[in-house]
């Protein structure tokens, strides 16, 4: 199966920015003057680098409290997991359900499978090249809903405010939480996708000659 | 061209990008130092109940600020309480001391007040008192109750002793002149003494009011008193009336005593009255024993030194007399009479020193011949009492021992002493030497009867001589002398003639001085009558008025 030559194979690279196909040899963007790049700077140790950071961030969004409730002067605090199992406790399993997929698993299994994407890249099979593609569109789709929790906290801490009776605060989980939100989110935007099918490319070559 | 294409090295850089997880690594791994170095300490706490206690929940607070939280809480072994483990923050690692105080605070309403309302609502939680002793305890027994003095806090704690629980409880105040200086903070029956204690604690400066003389009583309710001399009704404040409390004092006449040190213990008087008839606290016990009739010696009965009332009898100790088994040798034992003397009687302070400094004074008096003597003292009633004094004639003794307490010697004195007396006297005069004394009387006897012989014989030759014939002839004479006499005033006599003629004569001079007192009155009248005629006066003529 002859397949259509890749725009790297012909020289060309295409815009960060403004997506313009442009000669290599060019350092800019005729169209918008961005530096062009064949693929994106070192991608793999960016997306690493920032996985690992989410990855410590990690452990404190789960061990400190994310929310404290002073109710009457007693401060009650809780965290992620604390919460969870509170609410199973409580018999609300679909709430506790969707705080632990929110919270816990979006968030770990995005991180999962981006360490496994950029180890796949470098070092995998090439054989799995659907199979990344499947995974990368679950990260893609995935990372809206992993601030849900943030969000949560942020909206009960302006909400409730009832002076002595009830006050929420955010506690340190939160911050962290928020940053492994964002770090991963970094990290999904500096993985170049094309990495994975330049290998498959090449393996495809080989396959055919 | 191709030398103008540079070269390109594709080998692997590592990107500036990786400061980013540093940076985070580094913030993490000083997180976790920063807590693990700055972890407060953990410790347990025993309770009786986990009542209020939730792992995770309960906090443990320090004048309400909060310090540290329950981590566990397991039950003991032997099910006789909980064990807590407590996670302190690390300010409060220099507050754990020897003596540092946990109790749980929950809602109490009692008649002192109402507390911990607010644990109503957030639940209950472990109040922590800091101590003042030695650090480094990890483990503690929590208290019942929130104590109600503050650990360290300036003040004297003493213990009371009372026969009787009264209404005193815990909380009641401790009044100064019904002003409030102290409280009652632990009430408990002490069964070895079969008394009540009370620990109670008096503020400073308070405390320095309190000396070995200091008498305590129960001002709880209302003491009312009907008698001859009226209707009495004592009562302290409403407060003490309603839940009871206690005062203190010294008693009228009784000398202050020395300060005292945290725990001394004192006896809890039932009322003010009580303590007016023992007003000294401190004595001591000795025993002294008679062989004279203990008729008239009563408990009660004062003990004197040299007529200074030292002491009271307390009893006779004639169950433990009998209790010794006196045996076959029941005769002539001597009975026992525990005595009670009291220094501040002798206006010394009321202390415990003064009790040893008494007890070493009796003893070196005794040996100096002091003795305790049986008196009457009031012989209308026969009333006896019991009297020190020095006899410088006895030998010299030393105190001796019965059961647990010390005698003092005596010697007999009084009645017993007089007929001592008298026996001593009818021997010595038995030891006379009669027998030679009437042998010899008897001798002067028979030479006196010789000299009354010849005193009779001298009598009779008085007599014979006054019997004689020349004494009767001088008689005779006598008489016809007298029949003379007789004869001679005879002649006088109103018959006779003699008689009558003097006392015609002397009628005769009586006119005639009549007559002579006339005419003393006339020339005192009228000096010149005796010259010149009595010059008559015309009688008087009557006639008509003229007209």
């Amino acid at each position: 199966m002859n397949q259509p030559a890749t725009a790297a194979e012909r020289g060309l690279a295409s815009c960060h920015l403004c997506m313009k196909l442009a000669s290599e040899d060019s350092h800019r963007c005729p169209r918008c003057g961005t530096r062009l790049h064949l693929r994106k700077t070192a991608s793999i140790q960016r997306t690493l680098a920032l996985l690992v950071t989410a990855a410590i961030l990690y452990a404190p969004a789960n061990i400190l409290p994310i929310m404290v409730t002073d109710q009457l002067g007693q401060p009650i605090e809780s965290t992620i997991l604390g919460g969870v199992i509170l609410l199973m406790q409580l018999g609300s399993i679909p709430i506790a359900a969707i705080i632990f997929i929110a919270s816990v698993l979006v968030p770990l299994s995005k991180l999962l499978i981006m360490f496994y994407l950029c180890w796949s890249v470098s070092y995998g099979p090439p054989v799995n090249q659907r199979q990344r593609t499947v995974l990368y569109r679950i990260t893609e789709f995935i990372g809206k809903w992993s601030m849900l929790d943030v969000f949560v906290v942020a909206i009960l801490v302006a909400l409730v405010q009832l002076g002595d009776l009830l006050v929420i605060r955010p506690g340190g989980a939160a911050l962290a939480f928020a940053g492994v939100v964002m770090v991963t989110i970094l990290a999904a935007e500096s993985f170049d996708p094309r990495l994975m099918w330049d290998k498959g490319q090449s393996n495809n070559e080989a396959e055919q000659q | 061209m191709n030398e103008m294409k540079p070269s390109v090295s594709s080998g692997r850089k590592l990107s500036g990008v990786w400061i980013i997880p540093l940076v985070a690594a580094v913030i993490g791994l000083w997180m976790v130092i920063h807590t693990a170095m700055t972890e407060g300490p953990s410790i347990t706490i025993d309770f009786k109940t986990a009542e209020g206690l939730e792992a995770g929940k309960t906090k443990v607070r320090i004048l309400s600020h909060e310090i540290g939280l329950v981590e566990d809480v397991v039950l003991k072994a032997d099910v006789s309480g909980v064990t807590a483990t407590v996670k302190l923050d690390p300010e409060a690692k220099p507050l754990l001391r020897e003596d540092t105080q946990f109790w749980v605070v929950r809602a109490r309403v009692g008649a002192g007040g109402v507390s911990g309302l607010g644990t109503l609502l957030s639940g209950a939680y472990i109040e922590m008192a800091p101590g003042a002793a030695a650090e480094g305890r990890k483990a503690y027994v929590a208290l019942e109750a929130p104590p109600l003095t503050a650990v360290g806090a300036p003040g004297l704690r003493l213990t009371l002793f009372s026969d009787r629980a009264g209404s005193v409880s815990i909380g009641n105040a401790v009044l100064f002149h019904g002003y409030r200086v102290g409280r009652v903070e632990a009430a408990t029956f002490n069964s070895d003494r079969q008394q009540v204690r009370y620990d109670i604690f008096i503020d400073a400066p308070f405390h320095e009011l309190i000396h070995s003389a200091t008498r305590f009583w129960d001002i709880s309710g209302i003491d009312f008193d009907a008698s001859a001399t009226g209707i009495q009704l004592n009562t302290g404040s409403m407060e003490t009336v309603l839940l009871g409390g206690l005062s203190f004092g010294t008693p009228p006449g009784v000398a202050a005593g020395e300060p005292v040190a945290d725990g001394t213990e004192f006896t809890l008087y039932g009322s003010y009255n009580a303590i007016l008839e023992n007003p000294y606290e401190y004595g001591t016990h000795y025993v002294v024993s008679f062989r004279q009739s203990l008729r008239g010696l009563a408990p009660g009965a004062p003990v004197e030194y040299r007529g200074i009332q030292v002491g009271r009898v307390e009893r006779i100790l004639l169950k433990e007399l009998s209790g010794m088994g006196m045996g076959a040798d029941r005769t002539d034992v001597p009975i026992p009479v525990l005595i009670y003397l009291e220094p501040g009687r002798l206006q010394i302070p009321d202390s415990e020193d003064s009790v040893s400094l008494l007890r070493t004074n009796i003893e070196q008096s005794v040996r100096d011949g002091m003795r305790a003597t049986l008196q009457t003292g009031n012989l209308l009633t026969g009333r006896q009492l019991i009297s020190f004094d020095f006899y410088p004639e006895q030998a010299a003794a030393e105190l001796g021992q019965f059961e647990q307490y010390t005698t003092v010697p005596t010697i007999d004195t009084g009645l017993a002493q007089l007929q001592t007396q008298v026996s001593e006297l009818f021997k010595k005069l038995n030891a006379l030497p009669l027998e030679e004394t009437v042998a010899g009387t008897n001798r002067a006897v028979a030479k006196l009867d010789g000299a009354l012989v010849s005193l009779t014989a001298a009598l009779d030759s008085a007599n014979a001589m006054l019997s004689s014939t020349d004494t009767t002839e001088l008689s005779g004479e006598l008489v016809a002398s007298l029949q003379k006499l007789r004869v001679v005033l005879d002649g006088f006599s109103q018959n006779a003639e003699l008689y009558k003629s003097l006392n015609a004569s002397l009628r005769s001079l009586d006119a005639t001085l009549d007559n002579t007192r006339n005419l003393t009155r006339q020339l005192s009248d009228k000096p010149n009558s005796l010259l010149l005629p009595a010059r008559t006066e015309p009688d008087p003529i009557p006639r008509a008025n003229r007209q």
